[in-house]
């Protein structure tokens, strides 16, 4: 069952979501990767609604989501995803460059389940994304659909 | 961005509203008259305290003529009942005297009892006169002298009656005949009427005078008073006009100042965003160049030859190097905006804490520590880390060519206001003519292959000692160690 559920991979920048994809390649996850360019994309993924309509319905394993993104930006989607009591289970990982302060506080307080800073040099940055989508795509037991049918 | 070009166009605005402002000050002043160009130099307080001297002056000086006057006033009406007593009594003396006159002939003509008798009354109220006489013209010289004659003419009178009424007793009415029609003291009388008219007339005058001196004098004070009180009124004005200008300064001042705090908090907000903006935009490049760098190195792995494999790693190395700097950046330029904790700092244990967390890099290293008993200081607890942290890192790090490497970390006590803690070593030293670049952001005395930094450490201790209160320096001579001083205020007893 787990095997079905995509890893939602929110990047705008195409260089990023490359050196990313490839490095979930290695682990042999990547054609579980969801990839979408801004936060508008991620939410109507989410709701099953624009070029997204027709997709197979059910939450991702896990959503990671950049913090600076065109329309609407990581925090406004973690908001959008934790106030809404369906959307609410899916883990959220954010995935930035930012080490703000303020950043990671906001983050917290909106409820972010994980916040991992893109490490600039590569080997690093692709042991992390490596280990995240393990642990997020295969290891962790994502949360059952029961909220969705509840509605 | 947008905020950032408006910047410039209000910083000269701001500088040429000051001249402006202060010189229409000086134009609209009460004082403004050239000559009273010392009076500029006086502060706010030492004009306000000179307007209300001369104010406090002013009414002592009305106030002492005035006083004065009203005297001069009450001393004139004393005179005047003096005068007008005077005057009562000269007429008494007068129809006193001339009724001795009348009563002694009387007596002499009829022999009656009871106009001796009248008469008798007379003599026994003429010293009662001179005393009363001398004593009310016992201050005017010219009165004294007719006061003189006067008594002596009644003396004469009166004696010359009495001689006259004793004739009679002895001699009967033909003895005294002729002083009987005639009076005895007749010419003396007339010498008394005239002497009593002289100085009746001459105490009206006098009268007259002083009505005329008071009136002069009541009108003066009056005057007085009006101009006084019209001088203090501009006096007071002056003050108040100093006051309210000095009041509208202040305001303007503080609005000033109001004004840049906030064009600094936009500055501050502006430098936080271009931080932020920094280490979010400007890593992901770098990440790229050494992300693509490491997968073209995999693509082409078997047909790279020794070179080109160094090219790359080259390219993967400077991205790595520049996000470094970026990294030290960022914390550099938060170091400067951080909220500063201020707490009693125990450096023992701080130091302590910093050894155990440099364990894996002294393993391998011979190192002769030399650690004084340190006071507790105070400020913020990490900041002060990181600066002995950036000392004992760098004294570590720049003996390492050194078979046995010592370091010591001590304190001095200058003053009992200031705290020197020092850490000294037996590395590689530098060149004394260098130190003032050394505390300086990327500043680096060696090359980067003899020793690994960005060269930001030195600055960031600057910078947090600086936001303590305290200053930096360091001594050192090339390959004979360096010595680098902190100072801190110490700690208040409160």
């Amino acid at each position: 069952m787990t095997v079905a559920k995509p890893i939602l991979l929110a990047e705008d920048n195409p260089r990023d979501a490359e050196l990313a994809l490839a490095a979930m390649e290695a682990e042999h996850i990547s054609d579980k990767v969801v990839l979408c360019r801004d936060g508008a994309e991620v939410l109507d993924y989410l709701y099953c609604r624009g070029q997204f309509k027709s997709r197979l319905r059910g939450n991702p394993a896990v959503v990671f989501l950049d913090l600076k993104m065109p329309k609407v930006n990581g925090l406004e989607v973690l908001r959008t995803i934790k106030a809404d009591v369906n959307l609410r289970p899916i883990p959220v990982v954010m995935l930035t460059s930012s080490r703000e302060e303020r950043d990671l506080a906001d983050s917290y307080a909106l409820g972010a389940n994980a916040y991992v800073v893109k490490p600039v040099e590569f080997h690093k940055f692709l042991s992390a994304v490596k280990e995240l989508g393990t642990f997020w795509g295969i290891i962790n037991e994502p949360p059952p659909e029961s909220c969705r049918s509840a509605q | 961005m947008e905020s950032a070009s408006n910047h410039p166009s209000q910083t000269p605005r701001l500088a040429a509203e000051r001249p402006k402002s202060s010189a229409s000050g000086v134009g609209s002043s009460v004082f403004s008259l050239g000559s009273v160009a010392w009076f500029h130099r006086l502060t706010i307080e030492q004009r306000v305290l000179a307007g209300f001297s001369l104010v406090f002056v002013g009414i002592l000086i009305v106030s002492a003529i005035s006083y004065h006057n009203t005297s001069i006033l009450l001393t004139n009406r004393e005179l005047d009942g003096r005068s007008h007593d005077l005057i009562q009594l000269l007429n008494n003396i007068d129809a006193a005297m001339s009724e001795a006159e009348d009563a002694h002939r009387r007596y002499l003509v009829t022999g009656e009892a009871s106009y001796l008798e009248i008469y008798k009354k007379v003599v026994k109220q003429k010293p009662t006169f001179t005393t009363y006489l001398s004593d009310l013209i016992r201050e005017s010289p010219e009165q004294q002298q007719r006061v003189g004659l006067l008594d002596r003419m009644m003396d004469r009178q009166l004696s010359a009656e009495s001689k006259a009424t004793t004739q009679f007793q002895e001699g009967g009415f033909r003895a005294v005949k002729k002083m009987a029609f005639e009076g005895a003291g007749k010419r003396e009388l007339g010498v008394i009427h005239q002497v009593i008219t002289e100085m009746d007339v001459h105490e009206r005058q006098a009268v007259g005078r002083r009505v005329v001196e008071s009136a002069a004098e009541t009108r003066n004070t009056i005057v007085l008073l009006g101009i006084g009180a019209l001088l203090q009124l501009v006096l007071l004005a002056s003050v108040y006009y100093l006051i309210r200008h000095d009041i509208t300064e202040r305001r303007r001042v503080a609005g000033e100042l109001q004004r840049r705090g906030e064009l600094l908090e936009a500055a501050n907000k502006e430098l936080e965003s271009f931080s932020y903006s920094v280490s979010h935009d400007l890593r992901a490049p770098l990440r790229h160049i050494d992300g693509y760098a490491s997968l073209l190195r995999k693509s082409v792995e078997h047909s790279l030859n020794d070179k080109a494999a160094r090219y790359l790693q080259t390219i993967s190395d400077s991205a790595k190097q520049m996000g470094q700097l970026i990294d030290d950046l960022l914390v550099f330029s938060r170091m400067g905006r951080q909220e500063m904790l201020r707490t009693a700092v125990n450096l023992d244990q701080l130091i302590k804490s910093i050894l155990s967390d440099l364990r894996l890099d002294l393993q391998g290293r011979a190192i002769s520590w030399t650690i004084a008993a340190l006071p507790e200081v105070q400020g913020d607890p990490a900041m002060l880390r990181q600066v002995f942290m950036n000392l004992i890192a760098n004294a570590v790090k720049f003996t390492s060519t050194r078979s046995i490497a010592t370091i010591e970390i001590g304190v001095k006590h200058p003053s009992s206001t200031e705290i020197v803690l020092f850490v000294r070593d037996n590395g590689v030293g530098f060149d004394m003519q260098y130190a003032p670049k050394l505390f300086g952001v990327f500043q680096r005395l060696h090359r980067a292959d003899e020793f690994e930094g960005t060269g930001i450490g030195l600055a960031n201790v600057r910078r947090i000692v600086h936001r303590h209160g305290g200053r930096t320096w360091a001594e050192g001579m090339p390959d004979k160690g360096a010595t680098f001083y902190v100072l801190l205020p110490a700690r208040r007893r409160d």
